[in-house]
């Protein structure tokens, strides 16, 4: 079993349709974010005073800004820092969660009481309060603001992996790695890893979806980037002081961070989808054959009716 | 049917004292799990002013009184000379006595501005709770009753639309579609309660709604999915097989014992609605704690910083302790669905 194929291979899950359109658009997104300024039709920062909120047009294709800017260069531009930054804080969340959370199984009582009191308080703090607090602290960059997000998502991932890791802790074929004198690097590398690494791959989708969120949040608030530097929430944040002059302009920014989002919560239902049940959340079916109840409802009425 | 109402009265009666007593030992344990959650959130919150490497001291001064006695001295006066431990210590006791400490530059004290600018946000988050566990608990009892038709379809598809779009952008949708366009509400501002109850309403309605959409999502979401599981039991059947009437058995035997995850669900989601007010405060433009807190932080108002995170941080304990409190008074016998 340890020296099988792990529980899903990448392959089974793009065989799903959405998982598929996912991939299709975060590949897209992560092109943007590599090339997009590069790429971009007209310079993000050039101030055009003869063509403000200019609906869309061959020259600008989503229109203009209230400074004549162009959106959809603004857009292109901005993503880089929109998706690195979101990678950032996964990472570090990442990076500090799931270690911890294979280690605490092994390290004895007070280290997980320790590591779960830590998570326990960091999740009391709202994200967005202890974000602004970390930059009134540590100064105020995008860096530095996610690499607070990163600390917050700690909790996350060190949950999730410690109970997945002491579900697979306990299992039989573990115990007999065990009295076969094998050490806990052993087993945690061959027998815990591979088994946990299908729901780190469902938390690290959804998570780097609230990551992005996040960042785009942040931007929006002003937070961590200065001003003519275009980025996803700071186009959405200047099109609200101008909503009487173009109502229309916060769709495009605003559907592109919903689209980016929720391709990556399609790819982490697809990777839960396709792991077995009892490993993970298993979603209820929607539509179900007749239940016990529904039968019984049907006799009911076929006997008032007679 | 009588014998059916006689055995359920009498078996409710006796066991209600000992759940009382129970229930009272569950709060004060609560408390007590709490209580190194809060020392060390707070201990968190406390220790990111010691880490900015900004100078208090030196800031209030000014650029050209500081001097390094004026410095050193002024030091001394906060307290800011002592060891870490000691200084969080001073802080945590006199926090608990109400007292958070004076702005470094106003000189206001930060509990004055706290509570000045508490209301706000309280409105929306109460307002936002209300709407979501109405909007949510209706959607997914309706969907989990009616599972596979075309409304539950509906809410599936609403919900994950939803859950993709942030608190900022919901709000202004909103504002787009009821200010902009309707003109049915104003578009942003904030009137206290005093300032009459219409008034109020209709400044904080919009800006509650954003915060609620996603967590009703997240609401109906869960109570569907426990709801049909909970419907397929066998007591659900019996409750059926004794004739009792469908609207009963859906309110007393099967939503109790369903609402447990959903409940859970409205406790994790409380600090996303906090940081979903900030939102709601810039889009809203109303004068509340997120205001506060990015003011004071583009300034380095480190008490003030300090002050408004751990008063949120101690907000978010307050409801998940309710929230426990509420699961293990719903969850007598223990043997709810996944709670």
């Amino acid at each position: 079993m340890s020296r099988r194929t792990p529980l899903i291979g990448p392959g089974s899950v793009l065989r799903l349709p959405s998982a598929k359109i996912a991939v299709v658009i975060l590949a897209a997104v992560i092109f943007l974010s590599v090339f997009g300024t590069a790429l971009a039709p007209q310079n993000p920062l050039t101030i055009n005073a003869n063509a403000l909120y200019q609906g869309p047009s061959l020259q600008h294709l989503l229109g203009t800004d209230y400074l004549g800017r162009d959106v959809l260069s603004r857009l292109m531009a901005g993503a880089q820092l929109s998706v690195l930054t979101a990678f950032e804080a996964v990472g570090i969340g990442l990076g500090l969660g799931a270690p911890l959370g294979i280690a605490t199984v092994f390290l004895g009582k007070w280290f997980d009481f320790a590591a779960n009191r830590l998570a326990d308080s960091l999740m009391t703090l709202p994200y967005i309060f202890f974000v602004v607090a970390v930059t009134a602290a540590l100064g105020n960059g995008l860096v530095q603001a996610m690499f607070a997000v990163g600390i917050l998502l700690y909790p996350g991932f060190f949950r999730i992996t410690r109970a997945a890791t002491l579900e697979f802790a306990r299992a039989q074929y573990v115990e007999a790695a065990e009295l076969l004198g094998a050490s806990k690097l052993h087993v945690i590398r061959v027998h815990l890893v591979r088994k946990v690494l299908p729901t780190m791959a469902v938390t690290t989708a959804s998570f780097t979806a609230a990551a992005l969120l996040a960042v785009s949040f942040l931007t929006f608030l002003g937070i961590g980037v200065q001003p003519p530097a275009p980025t996803w929430g700071g186009v959405l944040s200047s099109d609200l002081n101008y909503l009487s002059q173009a109502p229309w302009a916060p769709l495009i920014p605003g559907a592109l961070i919903a689209i980016t989002v929720g391709a990556l919560n399609a790819l982490a239902d697809a990777f839960r989808d396709r792991t077995g049940p009892g490993t993970l959340l298993v979603a209820d079916p929607v539509i179900k054959t007749h239940s016990t109840l529904e039968v019984l409802e049907a006799a009911g009425d076929r006997q008032s009716a007679a | 049917m009588a014998v059916i109402e006689l055995t359920s009265v009498a078996g409710a009666i006796t066991p209600r004292r000992r759940r009382a007593r129970t229930a009272a030992g569950r709060i004060g344990g609560g408390i007590a799990v709490l209580l190194p959650i809060v020392v060390l959130s707070s201990f968190i919150t406390y220790s990111l002013g010691a880490l900015s490497n900004s100078n208090p001291a030196a800031t209030i001064l000014g650029q050209d009184a500081a001097t390094p006695a004026a410095v050193a001295h002024l030091d001394k006066v906060l307290g800011l000379d002592k060891p870490l431990v000691v200084q969080y210590w001073d802080w945590l006791t006199q926090a608990l006595h109400g007292n958070l400490g004076v702005s470094y530059f106003t000189q206001i004290p930060v509990s004055q501005s706290i509570a000045q600018r508490l209301p706000v946000d309280l409105s929306i988050a109460i307002t936002a709770v209300v709407l979501a566990v109405l909007i949510g608990g209706t959607a997914g009892t309706v969907a989990a009753i009616r599972r596979g038709g075309w409304f539950d379809r509906g809410v599936t598809m609403v919900c994950s639309v939803v859950t993709t779009l942030p608190a900022f952008v919901v709000g202004i949708i909103l504002v787009v579609l009821f200010a902009v366009a309707a003109h049915l509400l104003p578009a942003e501002g904030y009137v206290g309660p005093s300032g009459g109850l219409w008034p109020w309403f209709e400044h904080i309605i919009l800006p509650s709604l954003a915060l609620a959409l996603q967590v009703a999502a997240d609401i109906a979401r869960q109570l569907r999915t426990s709801l049909v599981s909970v419907l397929e039991q066998d007591y659900i059947t019996g409750a059926r097989v004794r004739g009792l009437p469908y609207r009963r058995i859906l309110l007393r035997h099967a939503l109790r014992n369903a609402s447990g995850p959903a409940l859970t669900i409205l406790g994790n989601d409380f600090p996303i609605m906090l940081s979903g007010a900030v939102a709601a405060e810039v889009v809203f433009s109303l004068p509340g704690l997120g205001q506060l807190i990015l003011e004071s932080a583009q300034t380095r108002d480190i008490p003030v910083v300090q002050g408004v995170l751990l008063v949120v941080a101690t907000f978010v304990v307050v409801v998940n302790l309710v929230v426990n409190t509420l699961l293990n008074l719903l969850y007598r016998t223990n043997d709810g669905i996944g709670a």
